[in-house]
């Protein structure tokens, strides 16, 4: 089981950290998972601040584990444009290792780069984009157990 | 630089220069209340730019701090929208920046001096909100302004907005 | 005894010191044979020196060498000491073997020394312990007392020979130790090198060997009966032996190992391929008494672990608190709380994966009591300032133990009003019952963890004390580091809690916080959510206003089921519905969630109705129930303002919004996702020109921003974006209602509508939807909706068709009837008053024409008109308060009737005069006249009175011409209209009764065309046998038509001008003569003349000859004339007295001459000079006097036919003399005699116009010195 948020971006023209896609499979408990995307933003925000301190070197895109939970695993990307990509994993899948998660969360900002050239989607915006929805679909059967 | 490279160039010049004149065209037409071409194409340009820098940034390495960003757009954005860097950068450091182009790529077929330079700076419209739209995209609020006195040079200017 | 166990057992007592003193206990073991004393001499300087210098490990496997300081535990050799074959112990390892002598004598040597080292060796060699050393001590002390001494040397010698084939250096000389010189200092420092080295050797060969066999261990595990345990002994007991070398990391990472292999057997098992050993930690979790991390090793569960007995817990826990402990020396804190926190989520997820039986709440215990332990230890080590600074290391664990404790207290019953029943008393008495007795190492602390969860379950109140405490721990741990989502979680679980414990009013904040935020970001589902936890909440607290708002925001919320929103939607109706006893206190809401003003639409579009008027207003509204509602009324509160310009306002917000033709459409943003406010205004983007200021040719354009200011200014926080409760209903006096319609789930069209009363402007201001009790209210309409009413008074406009009115024939004349606020009744009629100058004609088909207030053409119907003799009365058709009833009338003005026609012509006459006199010889307009009608209209009980101006298009003007006695009458008529007439049937009459006088036409044609602006002539002799009146009455007429106008039925239309003449009868005759001077035969230039006057009466006495100039003697009158010579040309020059007076008799053919001189200024025809002639009169009386006295004014400027004209105005010398009396003033006392002109006609001129024929002179001079 596996669940993906993308977070709208930090100083979109709307509000903070609304959600632009939530997605979660399967949908039981969904609330739950919804809470744990919210909570999760606070640690995506202390890391972000802390790249922003550049204390930490960490160049990448891919914020790592954010935190575990007894029962998930919360995994982060921040692409360069703020958007927060949340995604939260069941511990008990050892399917998915670090090398997953990252090369996951790359086809996800790949397939978000398109939806921004798409003339019908509108920065800030909730997305609505069946391309988008099938790639997220397939890419978390790839990995269902 | 390869053909195709010139025609795809060349396509966006070309495109720009449509894009521009069929704005003018409308607006003496009355369709749209003149003056406001400006802000249309800097619109457009806006626009533009969220997309192009969505795509540009997608496998670069995170940005430190503001300047690495201006950095960024001076360098590959510029080179990969106008195939040369910004010839100079400055700032004052205290949010305002100015980007000078010696060879302003929408310029350089107009004129070469100060012939036309009453219409220059709706040739400069899209492109201050090219730059305007990626900044934001990457987190910054700004306001871009431009100035030309002698074609095909001309200047930038980025007014940052602390948020 | 078991080393190990010894080892453990010393650090028993050494548990309370700080665990750093414990590894110095521990050191790296090395033995002593031989010289016992001699050895106890040295080693307090042994001791003390050796670890002084560190010295540098090379290490295998290409680890990194590490300096390390040498320390070790000097015990005496005993064969026990010795490791047996396959020994895995290391920590009693002894690493090296020392034999002490100071023997310097050969004899001793060979006696004892000799055999005893040999004993020693071969000991040494049974055990194949190779790491041996022989120290030889020297001290000049012995030499001293000692005969027959051999060198120093030998013995060492001995030894080397004896013992130390190819490797000497495994016996060294310690010369003099307990002196303090320099040489002992060397001695002792080459001792000490080499004891570090051969040490060092001795690890690296007897660790490296050791770690060969345990990775051939290692590589054994697939092997069936391979343990866990046992390897994990072996590992472990190196890993204790870089921790007594203080390497710590290195025995870190033989923990790290054991974790990572366990882990993955651990998945692997999940995986299928389970490990037979592992089942060994399979078996049924029965103890759950946390983690210990307050003594370095945990003997007891490492005892577990070596006798295969332990759980996973007890391995996990035994193998975290050693990582604990190394993580400690290493002052990483930090790293022990998050290992931790992963370690607790890890233990939890492989009980799942191994399926190990754990009974309810057993897990919760363990985690609760590991989190606070690790908590503590941490605390243990590190001071305030440090844990402060690192909350965001520790809080995890804090908020995870809050849980665990949470779940705990729900599964023993602890939250709930009414405590615990037996079952989860039971369950609770089996958890603590796995606790066990408490440590004894926290058994003296008193906020152990153990005590801690002990007393939590041991009562509701102080479950909820711990409960607390925990919870604001955590909330505010999380606040501080700015972890606010989290902290609002950690709050809705405590609302939750207090929700349980039917504490609503502490639930509500938390939920209240949470909601904000979720608000704030617009995570709907999150926001659905709360808002069902707060609605329960609110109920319970009684806040009904609050409570049903609530409601309908989760009645409106589309990710609730259907069933919820129902159920939602069907609470407010309930409480609407409800009957209250007596107070009927409404409560208000807001509309927003309960349905949205879509569009709003006037009927007229325009939003403009006069008094009494209907207006329509269709609102669309979406209602966002679910179920069709019941609304009472739906009222729009109107503002009600008089507003003077209200039409100017109107137009104005027409154009505003003209392209809704009259929909207003509002924008909503959606329930439950509102954006936010600060939206930042658009770039306001110009061109920009910058011209040079010497020539102005363009020096930089470009593009500016002129809103910077607007855009850079920080923009200030969102303001909260959950609506302000606080409604307030507007009480206004104009209230738009519709009432008892049903509200269906989406889109409703309600229409209003109104009968405008009073005019003004009303604005919609609110709208309310009464449901029962409740009422929801839209507070404010925006964008401002505004409709006016306006009011008019009746009223009634005639006005001709034509720019100006002809009088005398037939013209259209429109009549207006702009109905206002008066309904036209059946009966209503205009008065009109006839005037009978003006007859109103009208054909039985004449129509009007009814429009609506806004020009629509309504109806039309024929007009009925009766006229009495004095009144014509139309009947107007029926029509509805504001509207318009037009229809034409011809009226026609009709000059001929008499006496108005006499005083009008005066008017007119006196018009003219007074025009010609103001602007001189201006070509004079059409005399005109007001044509006053008095209508009474319906509507008002006063009568209106319309001025209709004619124009007379003709003007008329006679003359009097004389020939001697003969008299013609001319009479001139202009045509000043634009029109062209025919004129017919002229005719002078004499209005008088003189039946002897005819006048005599000399007229030629009876009709004639008369042109715009021309003027006919039309002459007449009058004859008459008998003497005269002196006046005579004429009245002269013609008819014309206008020669386009096709029908002949109005066609003839007299025109009279009625004139007299006075006093025409001739009196004298003038006759003036001119004769050459005698002998010449012309008259000549600058040669007098002379000029024969001769006067003749040509009438005896008549009438107008009585006056004051008669004089009467024996019966022949005589009169006073003066004459009078004027040359205005000046062609002659009078000699002599040009004028005189001269008694006249009056008799018929009585004649007068006068002779007197002129001479001729110029050559050629000259007309004869003037003779006037003139009654002279005596003065009299001042009244006479000043009559003359204007009568010489008069006469001065005298024109004939200005006399002319003043005949013809017979006030015309009365008014003159009116102008003049005011002026006249002066010349009142001074007696003067009187001149009186005679009127026209009265002397006949009968030179009048001749001319004489003069030649020039020849001399000129004469005429130069003539004229001086």
């Amino acid at each position: 089981m596996e669940r993906i948020a993308l977070l709208s971006p930090v100083c979109s023209p709307r509000l903070q950290n609304y959600p632009l896609y939530i997605r979660s499979v399967p949908t039981e408990n969904e609330l739950k998972f919804h809470y744990t995307v919210h909570t999760s933003l606070d640690v995506v925000d202390e890391k972000i601040s802390a790249m922003g301190k550049a204390l930490v070197d960490q160049r990448e895109l891919y914020l790592g584990l954010l935190y575990p939970t007894e029962d998930y695993k919360v995994y982060g990307y921040v692409t360069n444009s703020k958007v927060k990509f949340v995604m939260v994993v069941d511990s008990s899948n050892t399917a998915l290792r670090d090398n997953e998660i990252r090369s996951m969360f790359r086809k996800l900002h790949n397939s978000y780069t398109d939806i921004m050239c798409n003339p019908f989607y509108n920065p800030g915006d909730c997305i609505h984009s069946r391309a988008f929805d099938n790639m997220v679909t397939s890419m978390m059967m790839q990995y269902v157990k | 630089m390869t053909r195709v490279e010139m025609a795809d160039e060349a396509l966006f010049l070309l495109l720009h220069n449509e894009m521009v004149a069929g704005l003018h065209r409308a607006a003496e037409q009355g369709e749209a209340e003149n003056g406001r071409c400006i802000t249309k194409l800097e619109n457009m340009g806006f626009r533009v730019g969220q997309g192009l820098i969505e795509r540009f940034t997608k496998d670069t390495a995170r940005f430190k701090d503001e300047l690495d960003i201006m950095k960024f757009i001076c360098k590959d954005f510029w080179t990969t929208v106008f195939k040369k860097q910004i010839d100079n950068l400055r700032t004052n450091h205290q949010g305002i920046y100015v980007l000078q182009d010696n060879k302003f790529r929408l310029l350089t077929q107009m004129s070469a001096g100060k012939q036309y330079l009453e219409h220059a700076p709706k040739y400069l419209a899209f492109t201050c909100g090219l730059i305007r739209g990626g900044l934001s995209n990457l987190g910054i609020k700004s306001i871009v302004t431009a100035e030309v006195s002698v074609m095909p040079a001309c200047k930038f200017q980025v007014m940052i907005q602390k948020m | 005894m078991d080393p190990a166990a010894a080892v453990a057992a010393e650090e028993e007592e050494g548990s309370e010191k700080p665990p750093v003193i414990y590894t110095m206990e521990n050191k790296p073991i090395v033995t002593c044979a031989g010289d016992q004393n001699l050895f106890t001499s040295v080693y307090p300087m042994l001791s003390q020196q050796l670890p002084r210098d560190p010295m540098e490990w090379r290490r295998s496997y290409g680890r990194a060498p590490k300096m390390i300081h040498l320390e070790s535990n000097f015990v005496q050799f005993k064969e026990e000491l010795l490791p047996k074959e396959g020994n895995k112990a290391l920590l009693t390892f002894p690493f090296l073997h020392i034999y002490w002598t100071e023997c310097c004598d050969t004899e001793v040597y060979k006696a004892t020394v000799k055999d005893d080292i040999t004993k020693w060796q071969n000991v040494l060699k049974v055990h194949s312990s190779v790491d041996w050393l022989i120290v030889v001590v020297e001290s000049d002390a012995k030499k001293k007392n000692k005969t027959n001494i051999l060198p120093r040397t030998s013995i060492v010698d001995k030894i080397r020979n004896d013992f130390c084939n190819k490797q000497s250096d495994r016996c060294v000389v310690l010369s003099d130790p307990l002196k303090d010189s320099s040489r002992s200092q060397e001695s002792w420092n080459a001792f000490l090198t080499k004891l570090r080295t051969l040490l060092l050797m001795s690890f690296t060969k007897n660790l490296g060997k050791f770690e060969d066999d345990m990775r051939t261990l290692r590589e054994k595990r697939t092997e069936p009966g391979w343990s866990f345990c046992e390897y994990f002994m072996v590992q472990e007991e190196l890993a204790f032996v870089f921790e007594m070398l203080q390497q710590f990391e290195d025995a870190l990472v033989q923990y790290d190992e054991l974790d990572a292999l366990f882990s993955q057997y651990v998945v692997n098992f999940g995986a299928g391929d389970g490990a037979n050993w592992l089942t060994f930690f399979c078996q049924p979790v029965r103890s759950w008494n946390g983690l210990i991390l307050r003594k370095p090793i945990d003997m007891e569960k490492r005892e577990l672990i070596q006798n295969q007995e332990a759980t996973l817990l007890d391995l996990r826990s035994y193998l975290f608190s050693r990582q604990c402990t190394l993580l400690i020396f290493l002052q990483r804190p930090w790293e022990v709380s998050q290992r931790a926190l992963e370690l607790l989520h890890n233990c939890v997820q492989e009980l799942k994966l191994l399926e190990v039986s754990v009974p309810p709440g057993a897990l919760d215990c363990w985690v609760f009591l590991s989190c606070l332990e690790v908590l503590q230890r941490i605390e243990g080590c590190c001071d305030r300032a440090q844990i402060d600074a690192n909350v965001s290391h520790t809080v995890g664990l804090w908020s995870y133990a809050t849980e665990k404790l949470k779940s705990l207290g729900y599964l023993c019953g602890l939250v709930s009003e009414k405590g615990p029943n037996s079952e989860d008393l039971n369950r609770t008495v089996d958890l603590l019952a796995g606790l066990g007795a408490e440590r004894p190492e926290t058994a003296n602390t008193a906020q152990s963890p153990y005590k801690k969860l002990k007393e939590a379950l041991s009562s509701v109140e102080t479950f909820e004390k711990h409960y607390l405490d925990l919870s604001h721990a955590t909330i505010e741990m999380y606040t501080n580091i700015g972890r606010i989502r989290s902290a609002k979680l950690v709050g809705k679980d405590l609302a939750e809690f207090y929700m349980r414990k039917k504490g609503p009013q502490k639930a509500e904040v938390y939920l209240q916080g949470a909601l904000k935020t979720y608000l704030a970001e617009g995570w709907a589902l999150l926001i659905t959510h709360t808002r069902k936890q707060l609605a329960e909440c609110q109920k319970h607290l009684g806040q009904i206003e609050n409570y049903l708002q609530t409601s309908s925001l989760l009645a409106a919320d589309n990710h609730l089921t259907e069933d919820e929103r129902t159920h939602f939607c069907q609470e407010i109706l309930n409480f609407a519905n409800q009957q209250t006893e007596g107070q009927g206190e409404k409560v208000i809401l807001s509309m927003h969630s309960f349905a949205q003003l879509k569009t709003l639409h006037f009927d007229p579009p325009n939003a403009v109705v006069h008094v009494g008027g209907t207006l329509s207003v269709e609102l669309t509204l979406l209602s966002q129930m679910p179920i069709p509602v019941q609304v009472d009324q739906i009222a729009i509160n109107v503002h009600f303002s008089i507003e003077k310009n209200s039409y100017r306002k109107t137009a104005e917000w027409l154009t505003k919004h003209k392209t809704s033709n009259g929909i207003i459409s509002f924008s909503n943003e959606v329930v439950g996702f509102p954006l936010s406010r600060n939206n930042l205004p658009a770039l306001e983007l110009y061109e920009m020109y910058e011209r040079s200021p010497s020539d102005n040719s363009l020096n930089t354009t470009g593009i500016i921003c002129k809103n910077v200011h607007m855009l850079l200014r920080r923009q200030e926080s969102s303001s909260s974006l959950e609506m302000s409760s606080g409604v307030t209903l507007e009480d206004g006096a104009h209230m738009l209602k519709c009432s008892n319609l049903i509200l269906e789930p989406g889109i409703n069209r309600i229409t209003f509508r109104t009968q405008a009363k009073e005019p003004g402007t009303y604005t919609l201001r609110q709208l309310c939807m009464s449901v029962g009790k409740v009422q929801f209210v839209l507070p404010h309409i925006y964008p401002i909706v505004q409709y006016d009413v306006y009011s008019q008074e009746p009223q009634l406009k005639v006005e001709p068709l034509t720019d100006s009115l002809l009088a005398g024939i037939p013209q259209k004349v429109k009549f207006t009837v702009t109905t206002g606020h008066y309904t036209m009744k059946n009966g209503d009629t205009l008065q009109l008053s006839n005037a009978d100058a003006m007859p109103i004609l009208y054909h039985p088909e004449s129509k009007a024409v009814i429009y609506s207030n806004t020009r629509e053409r309504v109806s039309q119907s024929t007009l009925t008109i009766q006229s009495s003799e004095k009144i014509t009365s139309i009947a107007l058709p029926m029509a509805p308060a504001y509207h318009v009833i037009e229809f034409e009338l011809e009226v026609m003005y009709l000059p001929s009737a008499p006496v108005v026609a006499m005083e009008r012509e005066n008017l007119i006459n006196k018009d003219l005069h007074r025009k010609s006199k103001e602007k001189q010889k201006a070509d004079n307009c059409m005399a005109t006249v007001d044509q006053k009608v008095t209508i009474d209209c319906p509507w008002s009980i006063y009568s209106t009175i319309i001025a209709l101006t004619f124009s007379i298009p003709f003007n008329a003007k006679h003359s009097l011409l004389s020939a001697g006695k003969r008299k013609y009458v001319q009479v001139c008529v202009q045509n000043m209209s634009e029109l062209c007439f025919e004129l017919s049937e002229n005719n002078l009459k004499n209005s008088g009764n003189y039946t002897d006088l005819q006048l005599v036409p000399l007229n030629s044609e009876s009709q004639q065309l008369i042109y715009s602006k021309q003027s006919v002539f039309f002459v007449w002799e009058l004859k008459w046998m008998k003497e005269l009146p002196p006046s005579l009455q004429c009245q002269f007429l013609f008819s014309f038509c206008p020669v386009t106008s096709e029908e002949q039925s109005f066609s003839l239309k007299p025109f009279i001008y009625e004139f007299q003449v006075e006093n025409f009868f001739t009196l004298y005759n003038v006759k003036a003569e001119i004769f050459p001077p005698l002998g010449a035969e012309y008259c000549k230039t600058g040669s007098l003349c002379s000029l024969e006057v001769s006067i003749t009466r040509l009438s005896d006495l008549l009438e107008v000859d009585k006056d004051e100039a008669l004089t009467e003697s024996d019966g022949y009158c005589t009169t006073k004339l003066m004459y009078e010579v004027v040359d205005n040309s000046s062609n002659w020059a009078v000699c002599g007295k040009s004028s005189g007076v001269i008694s006249m008799p009056v008799a018929a053919r009585a004649t007068h001459k006068v002779h007197m001189e002129v001479m001729p200024l110029f050559a050629g025809y000259l007309p004869f000079p003037d003779v006037r002639l003139y009654k002279y009169l005596p003065h009299h009386s001042a009244h006479s006097m000043q009559l003359d006295a204007d009568s010489w004014i008069e006469n001065d400027n005298l024109s004939v036919d200005k006399n002319v004209d003043d005949q013809a105005d017979s006030s015309s010398i009365r008014s003159r003399g009116s102008i003049h009396s005011t002026t006249s003033g002066e010349h009142k006392g001074l007696p003067m005699p009187r001149l009186q002109s005679f009127s026209s006609g009265q002397v006949f001129n009968s030179s009048t116009g001749m001319q004489i024929l003069v030649i020039p002179s020849k001399d000129d001079h004469v005429l130069e010195v003539s004229v001086t």
